[in-house]
């Protein structure tokens, strides 16, 4: 696993600011094939920025981006924090037209719906689903392709328990199949469990990479919570603001 | 749209992604349907089309066209057509990208092998086929009742000066639906532009009252200061695609049916002036999704 050819895409010293306002400082970061690798961190430390910059919807302002994975029609599967679909559409349609964008069939974007437990909803109209089912379609979007990569911000934000399980749990499978999946959340307790590696962003920078067992005794703690909290500069309560609060 | 084309790759053949994506023409071809979808499910089309199919045959009825054939129809509907089409072709297409990059579809389709122009050509040609519906069949509908109590008429009207005839009424007809495919394009070009759905609206506004009064005015300023001076007009009229098409159908449909009289515009110029309108349009919101 930890073989330099597992690695599929590499990101080294990428920087990424707003004008004045750095919001990742230098970062480097390299996802490998068939691991989970969780992003945590506090609001506003920069993981959705990294995410973008990652599927390449935002331009390093320095730095760069190296995808070394297989040749792939589509190397990267992506998920937003909030998905959305165009309404009036049945689920099965929505997902045959992602699919045929990579020369899919509508048979492959129902096994993908499949994949998600989501096959009894195929024929229903999407804005007809709930947030959660919403979400499911979402991640079933961003394995159409078997794309190498699969980066998802926030999938389980807003569920329910159970759903939650669910969604980490075909992100494991997602791994299990050869894909490197990078998943950012703030459900520290399911990414204790399902993620094989947590990166850490605090401030735009990686303050914590490791294994989740590796990271609480390195830091002396029984839980990626209290690792989480012994790391962030922020005060309980409080959200650093970059290129704000001093 | 950004593309993660961006990436440096370093890709080195391995079990994976044995696939190729699919070609230019079958990417246009399926955000095409896609969009032809979107536009024939929205229960609001079919009314669309209907009362639009209402406006049309009542104009035409009440100012006396049917009546008087082909030609006095096309006359009746001119103006109003000036007005319509524009409405149309707005309401069709202002929120075409706009809404895909609302909902972050646009970013989802960023890692897709789809390019800008394929989604820009995709999503014009399927909101195209709801644009020209939307024209034609009101149009079509119009010509029965003028069939049924018309004036005279003549099938070989290409021989002869002074008759009316269905193929004059197909003329006003393409070319209604080519100004219509010009405003949609423009509607296009300002839902790319825009970053809201409340700017689209209000921009959307801006650019059909521009393109209604303000080129117009322009020119007819510019006459009146000497700017435009009396043998340019009838070319400068192709700068406004309003006037352009006027220009088109007075002199394609209407003028040729009378012996003499000024010329009303230059034809060439118009088709040419529409054609650079449409072009620009499509190649601005090509341009904005390439972002």
């Amino acid at each position: 696993m930890t073989s330099e050819q597992s690695v599929v895409l590499e990101a080294s010293d990428v920087v990424r600011s707003y004008g004045a306002v750095t919001v990742l400082e230098g970062l480097s970061l390299a996802l490998r094939r068939g691991t989970v690798t969780a992003l945590i961190g506090p609001n506003g430390s920069g993981k959705t920025t990294l995410i973008r910059t990652l599927v390449g919807l935002d331009e390093p302002t320095e730095g760069e981006l190296t995808y070394c994975g297989p040749d792939a029609v589509r190397p990267i599967g992506y998920l937003p924090q909030q998905p959305s679909f165009r309404p009036g559409q049945r689920v099965r349609d929505t997902l045959a037209f992602y699919a045929s964008l990579v020369g899919e069939t509508e048979a492959d974007a129902v096994a993908q719906l499949e994949r998600v437990g989501l096959a009894d909803a195929a024929d229903r109209e999407i804005d007809a689903l709930s947030g959660g089912m919403t979400r499911l379609v979402g991640v079933a979007q961003a394995t159409i392709g078997s794309p190498p990569v699969v980066i998802l911000d926030e999938p389980a934000s807003g569920l329910d328990p159970s759903m939650r399980v669910h969604i980490f749990d075909v992100i494991r499978a997602l791994a299990a199949d050869g894909a490197a999946v990078l998943v950012s959340s703030h459900d520290l307790a399911l990414v204790e469990r399902s993620a094989d590696r947590v990166v850490l962003l605090d401030e735009g920078a990686i303050v914590r990479d490791g294994a989740p067992d590796a990271l609480c005794a390195a830091l002396g703690v029984g839980s990626l919570l209290e690792a989480f909290e012994s790391s962030i500069a922020a005060e309980a309560g409080t959200v650093r603001v970059q290129g704000e609060t001093g | 749209m950004s593309n993660p084309e961006q990436i440096a790759r370093q890709g080195h053949a391995t079990d994976h992604g044995e696939r190729l994506p699919p070609d230019a023409l079958t990417l246009v071809r399926t955000v095409l349907v896609r969009e032809i979808k979107t536009v024939l499910l929205q229960p609001a089309f079919a009314a669309l089309v209907a009362v639009v199919t209402v406006i049309v045959l009542g104009l035409a009825w009440s100012g006396g066209g049917v009546i008087g054939g082909y030609v006095p129809t096309i006359v009746d509907l001119l103006t109003p057509l000036e007005v319509l089409v524009p409405l149309l072709a707005v309401a069709l297409g202002y929120r075409a990208v706009r809404n895909d990059e609302r909902r972050g579809e646009l970013e989802i389709l960023a890692t897709y092998p789809v390019t800008a122009w394929q989604l820009v050509a995709g999503i014009y040609l399927g909101r195209a086929f709801g644009v020209v519906l939307a024209v034609t069949v009101p149009l079509l509908i119009v010509m029965v009742p003028v069939a049924i109590v018309g004036g005279v008429t003549s099938l070989v009207y290409a021989t002869h000066s002074g008759a009316d005839s269905p193929w004059l009424f197909l003329r006003f007809v393409v070319l209604t639906v080519l100004f219509a495919l010009v405003l949609l394009a423009v509607a296009m070009a300002v839902s790319a532009l825009v970053s809201t759905t409340r700017t689209a609206v209000a921009a959307a506004t801006v650019t059909l009252v521009v393109l209604l009064f303000g080129l117009d005015l322009a020119i007819a300023y510019g006459f009146a200061s000497g700017f435009v001076g009396e043998s340019g007009l009838i070319r400068s009229l192709a700068i406004s695609p309003l006037s352009a098409y006027r220009g088109l159908v007075l002199e394609t449909a209407v003028a040729v049916t009378s012996v003499g009289g000024p010329q009303t515009a230059s034809p060439l110029a118009s088709l040419a002036g529409l054609l650079l309108w449409g072009a620009g349009s499509l190649a601005i919101a090509t341009r904005a999704l390439g972002r």
